[in-house]
């Protein structure tokens, strides 16, 4: 960039402005092309319901897959309704899915704090690194669901040990990217710091945080997918409610249907929690965008 | 090698004796030099000389294994207050998730809200950036970048100014019009000005008093005081017949072989006619 004439850069830095909010935005699209680039996106779902609809008709896999106007029908009885105070949610919604949600986030919020703060802790010091080192990468290589006994044994049949499995098990991905982000602060950026003598709870919190949060919320989005994975791994046994409990409770009644309305569900909710993370995460990092567009 | 005497000025600056050695290898030997107050100050030497390990002791962020730096009488333990900093890296040293004000507001945050807004406009006023208080470094070209830390800089109201090879990242042109920039600041502004730099016109051009050093384990090879007057600009002054005679001075200091115990100074930049000697 520093051969490029100053007027040129202002000209677009000041474009950019004029755009404001959201550096980095691409300009505006026109219609067909939006449509293009839509239908480019929907080729491999389509295909893939394709194929389930075509499974739906086979006659060996007939009874366990229903097809897709079915699910989609048996989806929008179970779990949805045209009743406000409810929310426009279902009974399935109310009994099961909300419960699993509320256990998800739980977990999630656990991981967050844990990782986070550990992992900056485990960024700045080499020596606690270095001690933490072999524990974390045990807990790390243990397979977390086999774990499940062992969180009811210690924690009890209610909703503690499966938030506490999420959130064991989604917790590394954070604690290593924030350990990363950190490092990757750099150097000089702390020697500007401590040559203008910025107190060190605004360097943690102006200068590592932010600079470690493109990396930290990296890890949080692969947390976020792990989360909805183990909230079913955790409600498959010693369950009273939530999605996992509802997918072996339907199995076991030959409820075909409303196992594959459970299954829409999941995608649903896989759907919801990326677009809220999304949102989040360009509002946090605006300023990242941009820096990697425009630098890298 | 000259003994300089200084004038009747007391030195903002004195460093005694200073060494820094890392295991077996010592950077900096027993450097003597005293920086004048409310003056332009530059350290020029070769590449891997140890230009850097002395800014970093003369800011605090290291100590010396021998030797004393003081400022303003005192010695200096830790960053002293007062003293500010412009590093070579500019897109390393701003912080990209800030505006430009934010950058330039973030040392003195702690200040009651009405100064610190003044000393901003100030100071992002002073290094000619005003209108651009919103946008963020990274929508800058790199000279800009770098007006925005010197405007950082400014706003802590430092009394000494250390710059470490400030305009080594930017283009000729840019960076011909951040030393005027720089040169204009300090006439205004009175603040004692310390520059590292491989550059030796640069050195010639910007400096009160230059400070040559050899290569490692560096000592002060000579100091220099430059007479040249001010307002100095690009032409006229690089035109001078005592500007280029420093330059052939401090080129062939650079040059010397007996000085070269290792030959490193292939890495030395003179950026016109190197050999020439007045």
């Amino acid at each position: 960039m520093n051969q490029g004439s100053v007027t040129e850069v202002a000209a677009v830095a000041d474009a950019r402005r004029a755009t404001r909010a959201r550096p980095g935005t691409p300009s505006r699209r026109t219609g067909a092309e939006l449509l293009a680039r839509l239908a480019v996106r929907l080729v491999v779902p389509g295909a893939l319901v394709a194929l389930w609809w075509w499974a739906s008709t086979l006659p060996d896999l007939q009874l366990y897959v229903v097809s897709p106007p079915t699910a989609i029908d048996r989806f929008i009885n179970d779990f949805l309704s045209s009743d406000p105070s409810r929310l426009f949610l279902g009974d399935a919604a109310h009994e099961d899915m909300l419960p699993s949600v509320r256990r998800a986030l739980a977990g999630l919020a656990v991981a967050v704090v844990v990782g986070v703060v550990v992992g900056t802790a485990l960024g700045i010091s080499r020596l606690l690194s270095a001690m933490a080192q072999p524990l974390i990468h045990l807990g790390r290589s243990l397979p977390s669901p086999a774990l499940l006994g062992v969180f009811f044994f210690v924690f009890g049949t209610g909703d503690e040990p499966k938030v506490l499995l999420i959130a064991f098990s989604i917790v590394w991905p954070i604690l290593f990217n924030t350990v990363d982000g950190v490092r990757s602060i750099g150097e000089v950026r702390s020697q500007a710091a401590q040559v203008f003598r910025i107190p060190d709870r605004d360097v943690l919190f102006r200068i590592i945080l932010p600079g470690a949060s493109p990396k930290i919320l990296a890890g949080i989005r692969t947390s976020l997918s792990l989360s909805l994975i183990l909230m079913i791994i955790s409600e498959l046994q010693k369950s009273e409610n939530g999605l996992g409990y509802r997918l072996v409770q339907s199995q076991r009644i030959f409820d075909y249907g409303g196992f594959w309305a459970v299954l829409v569900m999941l995608v649903v909710l896989g759907l919801v929690f990326n677009i809220a993370f999304t949102i989040v995460e360009r509002r946090l990092l605006a300023w990242h965008r941009g820096a990697t567009q425009q630098n890298d | 090698m000259t003994e300089h005497v200084l004038g009747s000025e007391v030195p903002e600056l004195q460093l005694t004796g200073v060494s820094r050695r890392y295991g077996d290898n010592l950077a900096v030997r027993s450097i003597d030099a005293a920086i004048p107050a409310h003056k332009i100050s530059v350290i020029v030497g070769p590449s891997g000389c140890g230009k850097s390990t002395l800014l970093r002791m003369i800011s605090g962020l290291d100590t010396p294994t021998d030797g004393e730096v003081r400022f303003e009488g005192a010695p200096v333990r830790g960053v002293p207050e007062g003293l500010a900093m412009v590093f070579q890296d500019y897109s390393r040293s701003l912080y990209p998730w800030m505006r430009v004000d934010k950058n330039v507001a973030f040392p003195i945050r702690r200040l009651p809200a009405a100064e610190r807004a003044e000393r901003v406009r100030f100071a992002i006023e002073e290094v000619g950036l005003k209108g651009k208080e919103s946008l963020y470094p990274w929508q800058m070209s790199g000279g800009m970048q770098q007006r925005v830390a010197i405007a950082r800089a400014l706003a802590s109201h430092p009394r000494l100014l250390l710059m470490d090879e400030p305009f080594a990242s930017v283009d000729a042109q840019t960076r011909a019009d951040l030393e005027d920039l720089v040169m204009r600041i300090q006439a205004e502004l009175g603040i004692t000005v310390l520059v590292v730099t491989h550059d030796i016109d640069e050195s010639v051009y910007l400096a009160d008093r230059i400070f040559v050093l050899s290569t490692p384990p560096s000592v002060v090879a000579e100091v220099i005081d430059v007479d040249l007057p001010r307002p100095r600009d690009h032409v006229s002054t690089k035109t001078e017949p005592e500007f280029v005679r420093i330059r052939g001075h401090v080129t062939s200091l650079l040059r010397r072989p007996d000085a070269d115990a290792e030959g490193a100074h292939g890495s030395l930049v003179a950026s016109t006619a190197a050999g020439e000697i007045a």
